[in-house]
């Protein structure tokens, strides 16, 4: 229905995926005001758009991407995506909670360094390919692929240090 | 396997959405932005459309458009009202009324009217 342009039904898609396009710009790295405006535009570009949205995916997913890119514009606008090369030339963690002390994803994404961060939470939270990603960044593949890499070992030394996911994926099937 | 493994954590963790307090608040101001969109095009559209009927009507008067047509009517009453006086009786005709090509006209105009309620209505319904 909202697809026919209808806004109380739109109103209600807001409604039930607002927090997911938030909390998803606030883990990329927005302070909670611009991931608030950012995930506002992303849906009102939704609404415009809305007839482009061919139902091959959730409609969270496809403003989840909406919202990203608006979020990688900005980044790259204020000059932050600099932080790519910075990465590559080897910039340090951020010390955020003891090492030894069990955190949550968000914690551990704040301590990962902007590009790594980055590309972690456009792959992993807005659910862009590497590819889409590197495009989205205007950065090399091997180097979306390489901050990857590099943030989803150190989460997983964080997220669950000395846990064993291979025992994780069998109790999952 | 334990990278896939992993990835399958991380996947559910992104999906693991925290509760925003003030999701009601979000939402309304989304659909204020919507509603004021809305209204900024309505208005847009609806000085534009001020503006070219303006702009046609000044272009009407200014052909002399209106003073055609009067000529116009004046003919069709006479031919109506020659038309009528050889078909009907002069007694059939009701005192005071003013039964000629304007009111014709008038009629015709009102049915087009009529007409097009009629279409908009059967549109909306079927």
């Amino acid at each position: 229905m909202a697809a026919a342009g209808g806004r109380t039904p739109f109103g209600e898609l807001v409604r039930r995926h607002a927090s997911a396009v938030r909390a998803l710009l606030r883990r990329m790295g927005a302070d909670p005001a611009l991931a608030d405006d950012l995930a506002q535009d992303a849906f009102l570009s939704a609404f415009e758009q809305i007839s482009d949205f061919r139902g091959d995916g959730t409609f969270q997913a496809w403003v989840k991407r909406i919202a990203a890119r608006l979020y990688v514009k900005r980044w790259r606008r204020d000059g932050r995506a600099d932080a790519m090369a910075r990465a590559a030339e080897g910039e340090g963690d951020r010390e955020v909670v003891g090492a030894a002390d069990r955190i949550d994803l968000d914690d551990a994404l704040r301590a990962l360094p902007d590009a790594e961060r980055m590309c972690v939470t456009l792959c992993y939270g807005a659910g862009l390919s590497h590819a889409e990603a590197a495009l989205a960044l205007n950065t090399p593949l091997g180097t979306v692929k390489s901050h990857v890499k590099r943030g989803l070992d150190k989460l997983r030394r964080r997220l669950a240090p000395g846990r064993e996911f291979g025992d994780v994926e069998k109790a999952h099937g | 396997m334990a990278e896939l493994a992993f990835d399958a954590v991380l996947d559910r963790m992104f999906a693991d959405v925290p509760a925003f307090a003030d999701a009601d608040t979000f939402a309304r101001r989304v659909e204020e932005r919507l509603d004021r969109g809305w209204t900024a095009r309505r208005l847009v559209i609806g000085g534009l459309g001020l503006i070219g009927g303006l702009i046609g009507g000044a272009q009407i008067l200014g052909s002399g458009l209106l003073a055609r047509l009067g000529e116009f009517t004046d003919r069709s009453d006479r031919v109506v009202s020659a038309l009528l006086a050889n078909l009907l009786p002069s007694d059939l005709v009701p005192r005071g009324v003013p039964f000629d090509g304007e009111i014709l006209w008038m009629a015709a105009g009102l049915a087009a009217v009529a007409v097009g309620f009629a279409i908009t209505r059967a549109i909306r319904e079927f």
